[in-house]
Order: C-alpha cells, then sequence, then structure tokens
C-alpha cells in the first residue's frame, strides 16, 4: 500500500520584485513586476507505508516545499497529492489525524509554557486519550529523555531540548505517517543518534511511514531505505542508497608506490591521475571498474611496495550527484 | 468542535501564572492608571458641577471603566512570541494547518482566553474601585442590563476589528504599522482617552459611523446613565450589525488567507 503518492506536483511562487532606490521602489507600487519562481517541478513519487524516505537535495532545491505541500499546508499549483488516501490541503482536519509534522528550524510548542504543558495543549487539540496520552509520553521519555527539562519553559530550552520536544509533539496523536524537515539541525552527535534511535524505532516499532529531509549524510547512511533526490525543484534520482552509491560514487583513487620506477605507467582501463616518482594515484577509466578489480590489473603489471584505497564517501557521492544534475540542466 | 479542544483557550493564562512578575507588573500599572485617572478627573471638575453632560462621578467613572477595559481589549502576546504577525514572520503558522482544528476556530478559542483571563483582572479591579468608591454602581438597574448587553457585543466588535488586522499579515507580512494606527484610533475613537462626550460634535458625527465607539464609549454610556435608556435598542441594533458586517469581513479574509498561506523561506 502507498502511504503518500505526488504525482506531477508542481509549485510556483509569485513574488513581487522590488527594483533598487527610491525611484525603483515607486515604479514598484505602479506597476509591480510579478516573478514566477517555479520551486518544485513536476516532481513524482510514492512512498510505501512504513518506509523511510529521505528526501535529499542542495539548499533552494524545493525539499521544504515539497514537504509543505505534501502536508496540505502549501496549494500545489498543479499536480496531485494522495496522503493515507486524502487530498491533504483539501482535508486539512482529516489529515492532520494522520499526519505529524516537524519543521526543525520551527516549533509548535509555546514560547512561554513548560515543555510539558505545550504537550498537554496538543493532547487536548487531538483528543488524545488521558491513559494514552501517558503511556506514549512515557515512551516518549524513555526514548528522547525528555522529563529531564520537560518542565523548564520552552524559551529556555537549548535547540536541541526543543527539537525533542517538538517531536514529542508531533506524535503524540500517534500518526502514521511523519514529516521531518531537517529534524537533527542543531543537534549534537548524542542527540543525534538519539532522535535517529527514536526514528528507528517509530519506523520498526510502530511502522510509522517516514519522509525526513537532512544535510547530514550520516543520517542517510545510517537511516535511509530509499532516497529522493531533488534538484531545482526536479526529481533526478529514487531508489536505494547502493544505487545512488554505484550511479554517483563510482569515483574512487588506489594510491600505489611502485617497486622499480617505470618511465611511462599505464593500466588498460584505469586513468593514471597524478605522478610523483614511485607514488602513482590510479582513478577509474571509461569504464565503470571496481576497486577491486583496478588492483589486480595493477597489480599484474607492476610490483608495489606501498598501497592505499580511497573510496568516496556519501558527502563525495552527493556532491557528485548534484553537480551531476547541474551539468544535465546547464 | 471537540470539549478538549477549548481546553487551548488555557495557554495565555498558564503562561501568565508561569511568570509571577508578569502578574505583578500588570497589577502595578493598572493600580497606577486608575489612580492618576482618578485624580485627574476630580481635579478637571473642582470648579465644574456638570461638563459635557456629565457630573463628576459620572465622568470619573466612565474614564475609570475605560482604563480597566483595556485590559480586555486585545492582550499583547508579542512577549511570548504569540502574535499572528509573528507567528507569519517566523512561519511557526504553518503548524496551525496541520491540527485538527481549523486556523479560525483555533485562533478564537485562544481570543476567548485571553478575554476571560483579562475579565478577571476586570472583576477583580472593579470591585476594588466600588468599593474605594472610585467607581459608582450602574445608573439603574436597566441601566446595569442594557450595559451588559451592550458590553456582550461591544466585545465581539472589538475581537473582528482585531482579527481583521492580523489577518492582514497573510497578504502583508508586517501590520505593525497598521496595528499602531489602529490601536491609537480604537483608544481615541471609543473613549479610552477621554469620554466622547467632551469631543466636539463633528467628532461624535465621525466616531458614530465608525465601529470603534461601538466597542466601548457605547456600552459605558449606558452604564453611567449618559446615553437614555430609551436609545438603547438603536444602539444595540446598530452594534449588532457591526458584528454581522465585520464577522463577514473576517470570515472572508479567512477564507482567503487559507489559500494564500506561504510560508517564508526554510
Ligand atoms: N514563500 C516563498 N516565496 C517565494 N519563493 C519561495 C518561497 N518559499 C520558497 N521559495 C523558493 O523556492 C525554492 C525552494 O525552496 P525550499 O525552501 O523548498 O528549499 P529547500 O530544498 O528546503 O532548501 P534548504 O535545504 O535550504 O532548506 C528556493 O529557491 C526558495 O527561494
Ligand atoms: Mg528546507
Amino acid at each position: 500500500m502507498d502511504a503518500i503518492i505526488a504525482r506531477d506536483l508542481t509549485k510556483t511562487f509569485h513574488t513581487i520584485a522590488r527594483r533598487p532606490g527610491f525611484v525603483g521602489g515607486l515604479k514598484s507600487l505602479v506597476a509591480p513586476a510579478r516573478i514566477a519562481k517555479t520551486a518544485v517541478d513536476g516532481v513524482s513519487f510514492s512512498v510505501r507505508e512504513g518506509e523511510l524516505l529521505a528526501l535529499l537535495g542542495p539548499n533552494g532545491a524545493g525539499k521544504s516545499t515539497t514537504i509543505k505541500m505534501l502536508t496540505g499546508i502549501l496549494v500545489p499549483t498543479s499536480g496531485e497529492v494522495r496522503v493515507a488516501g486524502l487530498e491533504p490541503h483539501r482535508d486539512r482536519e482529516r489529515n492532520a489525524r494522520t499526519i505529524g509534522a516537524v519543521f526543525g528550524q520551527r516549533t509548535q510548542l509555546w514560547w512561554d509554557l513548560p515543555a510539558r504543558d505545550s504537550l498537554a495543549i496538543l493532547r487536548d487539540i487531538f483528543d488524545v486519550e488521558a491513559e494514552e496520552y501517558r503511556r506514549r509520553l512515557a515512551e516518549f521519555d524513555d526514548l528522547l529523555g525528555l522529563s529531564e527539562f520537560w518542565d523548564s519553559r520552552i524559551r529556555h530550552l537549548s535547540l536541541g531540548q526543543r527539537v525533542r520536544c517538538d517531536l514529542a509533539a508531533a506524535l503524540i496523536h500517534d500518526p502514521k505517517i511523519v514529516f521531518l524537515d531537517e529534524p537533527t539541525i542543531g543537534m549534537d552527535v548524542v542527540v543525534k543518534e538519539q532522535v535517529r534511535e527514536f526514528l528507528r524505532h517509530q519506523v520498526e516499532q510502530r511502522g510509522r511511514t517516514v519522509v525526513l529531509t537532512t544535510h547530514d549524510m550520516t543520517e542517510v547512511n545510517r537511516l535511509a531505505e530509499r532516497i529522493v533526490l531533488i534538484n531545482h525543484g526536479r526529481l533526478f534520482f529514487d531508489g536505494s542508497l547502493t544505487e545512488l552509491r554505484r550511479q554517483f560514487g563510482a569515483t574512487w583513487q588506489v594510491h600505489v608506490t611502485l617497486a622499480d620506477a617505470p618511465a611511462d605507467v599505464a593500466v588498460p582501463g584505469l586513468r593514471v591521475l597524478r605522478r610523483d616518482g614511485p607514488r602513482v594515484a590510479f582513478g577509474p577509466g571509461d569504464g565503470a571498474t571496481s576497486t577491486h578489480e583496478a588492483l589486480r590489473l595493477i597489480i599484474e603489471r607492476y610490483a608495489i611496495t606501498d598501497l592505499a584505497i580511497e573510496e568516496n564517501d556519501l558527502e563525495d557521492v552527493m556532491r557528485e550527484a548534484y553537480l551531476h544534475r547541474e551539468q544535465m540542466t546547464a | 468542535m471537540s470539549v478538549a479542544q477549548w481546553r487551548v483557550a488555557r495557554v495565555t493564562p498558564l503562561g501568565e501564572f508561569a511568570q509571577p512578575a508578569r502578574i505583578t507588573g500588570t497589577a502595578v500599572r493598572l493600580a497606577a492608571q486608575v489612580f492618576l485617572v482618578v485624580c485627574l478627573w476630580r481635579s478637571l471638575y473642582s470648579q465644574v458641577e456638570t461638563s459635557a453632560g456629565l457630573v463628576r462621578d459620572q465622568a470619573v467613572t466612565y474614564a475609570v471603566l475605560a482604563v480597566l477595559a483595556l485590559q480586555i481589549r486585545g492582550l499583547d502576546r508579542s512577549a511570548s512570541r504569540d502574535t499572528m504577525l509573528q507567528h507569519i514572520q517566523e512561519g511557526t503558522v504553518l503548524y496551525w494547518f496541520v491540527r485538527p482544528i481549523p486556523p479560525r476556530r483555533y485562533y478564537l478559542v485562544r481570543a476567548v482566553g485571553d478575554q476571560l483571563y483579562g475579565f478577571a483582572w476586570v472583576l477583580v479591579g472593579y470591585t476594588i474601585c466600588l468599593t474605594a468608591g472610585a467607581v459608582e454602581p450602574p445608573a439603574s438597574g436597566s441601566a446595569a442590563a442594557a450595559f451588559a448587553v451592550s458590553a456582550l457585543l461591544a466585545q465581539v466588535i472589538m475581537y473582528q476589528l482585531l482579527l481583521a488586522v492580523d489577518l492582514l499579515c497573510f497578504w502583508t507580512l508586517q501590520n505593525n504599522a497598521a496595528l499602531t494606527i489602529l490601536r491609537f484610533l480604537q483608544n481615541l475613537l471609543s473613549g479610552v482617552i477621554a469620554p466622547l462626550w467632551f469631543f466636539p460634535d463633528w467628532f461624535l458625527t465621525i466616531s458614530s459611523v465608525l465601529p470603534f465607539r461601538y466597542t466601548l464609549d457605547v456600552p459605558l454610556s449606558l452604564y453611567i446613565g449618559r446615553s437614555p435608556l430609551s436609545d438603547t435598542p438603536r444602539l444595540l441594533a446598530i452594534q449588532l450589525l457591526w458584528c454581522v458586517l465585520l464577522a463577514g469581513l473576517t470570515r472572508l479574509m479567512w477564507r482567503k488567507a487559507a489559500g494564500v498561506v506561504t510560508v517564508q523561506g526554510g
């Protein structure tokens, strides 16, 4: 079953261009120049029930805009959204009971209330039964360590503490589908790990569907089963982490030190990236060669005294993917 | 809407109780304002018996009640980062659209909570002022009844006006200027600054065709017996008309707002 379906989702923002200077300002008043900016451009994908999907892309790619449409906050300019069978922006109230949302930089909690009071207010808004509420709160406390600070007012919480409260707030009504826009922003490594554990628990034990955006590749590595990449509002990859690596991560370097230094070094299928006396750096040639294969080829030809393999980590893979996309559009 | 959802009204009072300094501050400010207003109007009346058709105690009562009423004329939530403008500027308004209570309903419940909280202040202040002789009781039993109905309608008009200005934020993204102007107009034209009876005739004429007067001056004039009781039906009818007109306007604005909600960046 698909929990979320997006078909040809498009959002165009219309803003009024401000011309510089006083005269420009007057002109803008009299004849405002409207600029159209397509933030999301024909994006289609679907998410199965109980799946965790990472929506990734560089700054300004359109991730938040996509999430805002999926949650029913923004009305799509065109295209279709179905979340648990509902059209979110047309059926906001019913939709609200099936989804939970955290926008990392923004809190939904009341600034002047202790965190626990804020959660109690949300319990009332979502009509959660007292007993269920107590049980869930205890579970969240267990996983997120909320009780350390939930008697403090929100304004006095650190960012990491605040976002943990926001996570609890978003799940207090037991939503089937959860949208998280940069939920781990500004957290230290320990808290990040705690939140990842929490999310894994929500997906694996509670069977929730999670759509997550993040710029933290460790997180993607640890959490995401599936990745959707967008850039300039367009989707350009939808698949698993392994596929992503295969498609964009085939860059590696094999550094060797040759026992004797021949004048010419060449290995068919590989490229010599750098040469410094006996030290040579090989990279993949035209065909997609694995490091394993490359090593065999090198050792067949040369005697080597030292060896190091450098494989790209996920950040490099991402950079490669984002750049690749830039070239495609250029 | 469920009963539990009405409990959201307690947000503001809870926040106030969490910070006793704010409560002390309000008490001190209110006491000082009432004291000064009583002194001012008593000294203004030291040479005359009647002015603008009001005797001294009527004028003092009007002015003191106007000060107390400030507590229910839209509580300033900016210190709690909880005004509509702040929610729109900071983007936190987007959470209003992912809750099973429509934004319009949420706004209403919060306003009811704020006003009930403010009303508690009014009641306490009124009781103290009445005991201390700073305000007179209502001119008559029927005046009290007319006042009660009129005050309720006044509150509805007040709510709609504040809401209309708040809703403007969805289009302008900044309504500081509009709010400042509206606050001043409201205070001037409704009788907070001085009882309207002291202003020239043309001013009264203008204020009669605007809604502001009906948020305060009308109920207070009924209370002190300055407006004849025979005038009550007409005044209440006008108030009711404003309620309906403004309710229509804000309803329309809400509908449009939900369509234009664009949350800045992020
Ligand atoms: N309300 C708006 N009005 C006009 N343009 C907007 C609006 N919201 C977003 N945009 C534009 O749409 C594009 C996509 O923005 P979005 O916030 O979705 O990016 P993002 O992928 O979430 O980026 P980030 O990683 O920086 O959070 C950006 O170019 C942005 O400037
Ligand atoms: Mg974003």
